[in-house]
């Protein structure tokens, strides 16, 4: 790839937009998300500010912004006012390989996928920090508990990943999704369902959302890594919870459900759509069960969905050689 | 190991079971009652206990009191004051402290004349405390004058 | 920048009884092991439920030592008992539990009759198991869903308070309080039940089955909680006895004890009620007991309404505001929602009692926990918490 002056404005514009895209999403999946709280749990959920509550979230976050900055006292002043930061810039990298339409992606690259596998490790080192230099006890349990779950999960993610970049022979996103068809029964979810249901399971535990979301446990850990965070910062985590959501829900779409593929009108809003009906099974999962105990999260990994996965890959990588 | 693949299998489906039983009350109405735009069905506040009131003896805000300090001797958190008037037995001011109240009925049933009782107000604010200090005898003036509008 | 000491927490505490925190967290890590980390759960911690605080010496994520500190919520129930005649005191029965106001008030109520020797009429006896009963099933409800979101499932609490506002609805057209009600009076009860009341009840009784079966859909069968509750916490008949446990927990233990059935009162040897024990005594035991109390407690309101009597709801010359107790002592115990709740009632014939002592179940059940949460996990110490359905300001009276 030629680092072209065009090439380098192309990247700094599409980071600026994938910015944009981040704080909607963010805004858009707090309200989607308290309203879907709402009507599961029968009642309206946002609804005086604005229409039908429609900028709640907007006056949330000029709250969030307009906070004072409350610092505990013995924090470790670099690592705790790092911490929300790192949480943020590695997701904003990891949009950039996402083809949300044909042509629509930001930097083309032939290892998109493993750009994302390796940035989004990333993620958890900005929730060790947070809990580590917070000076508090619940955000230390909150950290220790965000890297086992955070390793344990990556690695039923990429061997499901895997069976599909066997099939398709390619780990550029693009390629994967030329390779699917336009219609529902043509996408990988129907070759690999197994590895579908892996990486469904792991991008629940990878974003440590409900029920898998141990390092921020409410009820045992009060907020868990970011208990100590306020104002800006807990923003800036928020943020970066949604982002991650979405980035691992369009892995997803790319990967088993056609990417910008659909039955007519191919473009990138078939992505938007798909990656959104993914996150609204996400959060409703989150307002359904109650939460797993730390020991049997890593055991449902471990002792299921690693065996399971290697199993699927096995088994693809038979085919794929008999065919 | 059989066994425990049976056992997850059930257990996913019953975690579909419990995905089909939240999303049912996704699309179900809401149960709660949109308060500025609708209120409560005025039948369920008939036994609400508000804060006290007096009861009118006629229509220009006279009220069955007889100043007898029962309700005053009864009242756990001393939220009364009775005083009796010059002449007769009407009380002269029965003032009312709404933040001491635990509205348990010791004042109403202990009236010998049946002359206070709760009213149903739900809808009671107040911002400042001394809002909450009532003068039961102006306000049932002021309702006496109302009724008569 | 200020003069407090920095606590590393990944650090091993060199000296075990430094002086962080207050009286009780040094008094605690004096007898730390080396390694551990201190913890205090509460008093503002969203799973105690109020005011309630733990300390636990955490090795990993396992509690090696849990202590429970009481006293934050403590508000002289028992002294203001002395400083107040006996009917003044009825309100303040029902912010002891608010959860399970009724029987509360019956507690105390009961003393004073038992001691004056009042007779109550045989309908006020009746509205007494039933307006106790429902606020049972309220207060289970509440527990329920309580209990599923320290276990981190929030919506069940929301389809709980549905019912609970049935309940609550129903209860206020008699006591005219939604929350902490005062509806007993010595020799009967407040008010007399309407058609609203018993049609209400009648509509909520079905109703509530059918929930059951969603809330056992949703709630029980799920694998999730089941696999967080199972074997979870066991309290055996032993250490429920030796700590003096009651309710749900010792039953759940396998012990079929309820006042109700061992030191009959009020109507209740009329009517026919089953009393469970078992199936086990882990959390997940005490969850199913609980709901099937709920279950109980329907068929025990339902029984009451159809052989309600007719007749007046409150004795004749029933005691007034200043009424005084005759001189004596006396005991009376009535089953509320978490176990066995005693009013020991002495009088010296004066205008306010000599001494009255509230034995509050869940201030004996919260002593288990200690003992139970020995080892657990963190997330498990939760759960047992939560299963032993604590009620602070009664705990804490």
């Amino acid at each position: 790839m030629d680092l072209s002056i065009t090439s380098l404005a192309q990247i700094i514009i599409a980071c600026l937009m994938v910015i944009g895209l981040m704080v909607a999403n963010a805004v858009v999946m707090v309200y989607f998300e308290r309203k879907t709280a709402g009507f599961i749990q029968r009642r309206p959920g946002p609804y005086e500010v604005g229409p039908r509550g429609t900028i709640q979230a907007i006056c949330d976050s000029m709250k969030l912004l307009g906070k004072q900055l409350f610092i505990p006292g013995n924090v470790d002043w670099l690592l705790y006012f790092l911490a929300p930061v790192l949480a943020f810039f590695p997701v904003l990298l990891l949009f950039l390989p996402i083809p949300f339409g044909k042509f629509l992606t930001a930097m083309s690259v032939d290892e998109g996928i493993l750009l994302i596998l390796a940035f989004s490790g990333l993620g958890v080192i900005s929730n060790i920090l947070a809990g580590w230099s917070s000076n508090n006890k619940y955000g230390l349990l909150g950290a220790a508990r965000a890297v086992s779950q955070s390793i344990a999960y990556e690695i039923p993610m990429i061997m499901s990943l895997l069976a599909v970049i066997f099939l398709s022979g390619s780990l550029n996103l693009s390629q994967i999704v030329e390779e699917q068809g336009s219609w529902p029964w043509q996408w990988n979810i129907c070759v690999q369902p197994l590895a579908f249901f892996i990486y469904l399971v792991s991008l629940v535990g990878e974003t440590n959302r409900a029920p898998f979301d141990l390092p921020e446990a409410e009820s045992e850990l009060t907020a868990g890594f970011h208990t100590e965070y306020s104002g800006m910062g807990f923003a800036l985590f928020f943020l970066s919870e949604y982002a991650n959501m979405l980035l691992v829900s369009f892995v997803c779409v790319t990967f088993f459900l056609g990417g910008w593929k659909g039955p007519f009108l191919d473009g990138f809003w078939w992505t938007f759509i798909k990656a959104y009906l993914i996150m609204m099974f996400i959060v409703w999962l989150r307002w359904t069960f109650p939460r797993v105990r730390f020991d049997q999260l890593l055991n449902i990994n471990w002792k299921w969905l690693l065996p399971l996965s290697i199993l699927n890959l096995w088994i693809t990588a038979i085919v794929v050689k008999l065919l | 190991m059989f066994r425990a693949i049976v056992d997850n299998i059930k257990g996913l489906w019953s975690l579909i079971v419990g995905l089909s039983i939240t999303g049912r009350f996704f699309f179900s109405p809401v149960k709660t009652v949109h308060y500025p735009r609708q209120v409560v069905d005025p039948e369920s506040l008939a036994s609400y206990r508000g804060p006290l009131e007096l009861v009118p003896a006629d229509d220009v805000g006279g009220s069955k009191c007889v100043s007898c300090q029962m309700c005053v001797r009864a009242c756990p958190g001393n939220c009364l004051t009775v005083i009796k008037g010059k002449e007769g037995k009407a009380p002269e001011t029965y003032l009312y402290d709404f933040t001491l109240c635990c509205l348990c009925a010791a004042c109403v049933e202990s009236c010998p004349t049946s002359a206070i009782r709760f009213s149903h107000n739900v809808y009671l604010t107040a911002r400042t405390r001394e809002e909450l200090h009532m003068d039961l005898l102006a306000d049932l003036k002021a309702r006496a004058a109302k009724a008569s509008q | 920048m200020n003069n407090l000491n920095f606590i590393n927490p990944f650090s091993v505490r060199e000296d075990p009884g430094s002086s962080v925190g207050d009286l009780y967290t040094q008094n605690f890590s004096r007898h730390a092991k080396t390694g551990t980390v201190i913890l205090n759960l509460g008093p503002q911690h969203p799973s105690t439920h109020g005011v309630l605080r733990v300390i636990v010496e955490l090795e990993g994520e396992y509690v090696i030592r849990a202590e429970p500190v009481l006293g934050y919520l403590h508000r002289m129930h028992e002294k203001m008992a002395e400083v107040k005649t006996p009917w003044q005191f009825i309100p303040n029965m029902g912010r002891v539990d608010y959860l399970h106001p009724v029987a509360w008030n019956w507690a105390q109520v009961g003393a004073c009759e038992r001691l004056a020797g009042l007779e109550v009429p045989e309908r006020a006896e009746y509205l007494r198991v039933i307006s106790c009963e429902l606020n049972r099933i309220a207060s289970h409800l509440m527990w329920w869903g309580a209990f599923v979101m320290d276990l981190g499932g929030v919506t069940p609490i929301l389809y709980a308070f549905e019912e609970r506002e049935k309940i609550n609805d129903i209860l206020q057209i008699i006591t005219g309080s939604r929350l902490t009600i005062s509806y007993f009076r010595f020799g009967g009860v407040s008010a007399d039940i309407d058609e609203r009341f018993v049609r209400l009840t009648r509509e909520f009784i079905p109703y509530l089955r059918e929930r059951l079966k969603m809330y056992k859909a949703l709630v029980t069968d799920n694998v999730i909680l089941r696999r967080r509750l199972e074997d979870i916490g066991p309290m055996g008949v032993d250490i429920c006895q030796r700590y003096g446990a009651t309710g749900p927990v010792l039953r759940a233990a396998g012990l079929p004890r309820d006042v109700r059935r061992d030191i009959p009162y009020g109507v209740y040897p009329k009517l026919d009620f089953a009393i469970p024990a078992g199936p086990s005594d882990d959390c997940f035991g005490r969850y199913l007991v609980r709901l099937f109390e709920v279950e109980t407690s329907l068929n025990i309101v339902e029984q009451a309404l159809n052989e309600l009597p007719d007749g007046p709801v409150k004795m004749d010359k029933a005691p007034k505001a200043n009424w005084k107790l005759p001189a004596g002592e006396t005991y009376f115990a009535v089953e509320g929602a978490r176990g066995q709740i005693g009013v020991h009632l002495v009088s010296d014939g004066g205008k306010t009692p000599y001494r009255l002592k509230l034995r509050a179940p869940s201030f004996c059940n919260l002593s288990l926990f200690a003992e139970a949460a020995k080892g657990v996990l963190l997330a498990d110490a939760i759960a047992i918490l939560g299963s032993l359905d604590l009620v602070i300001p009664e705990v804490d009276r």
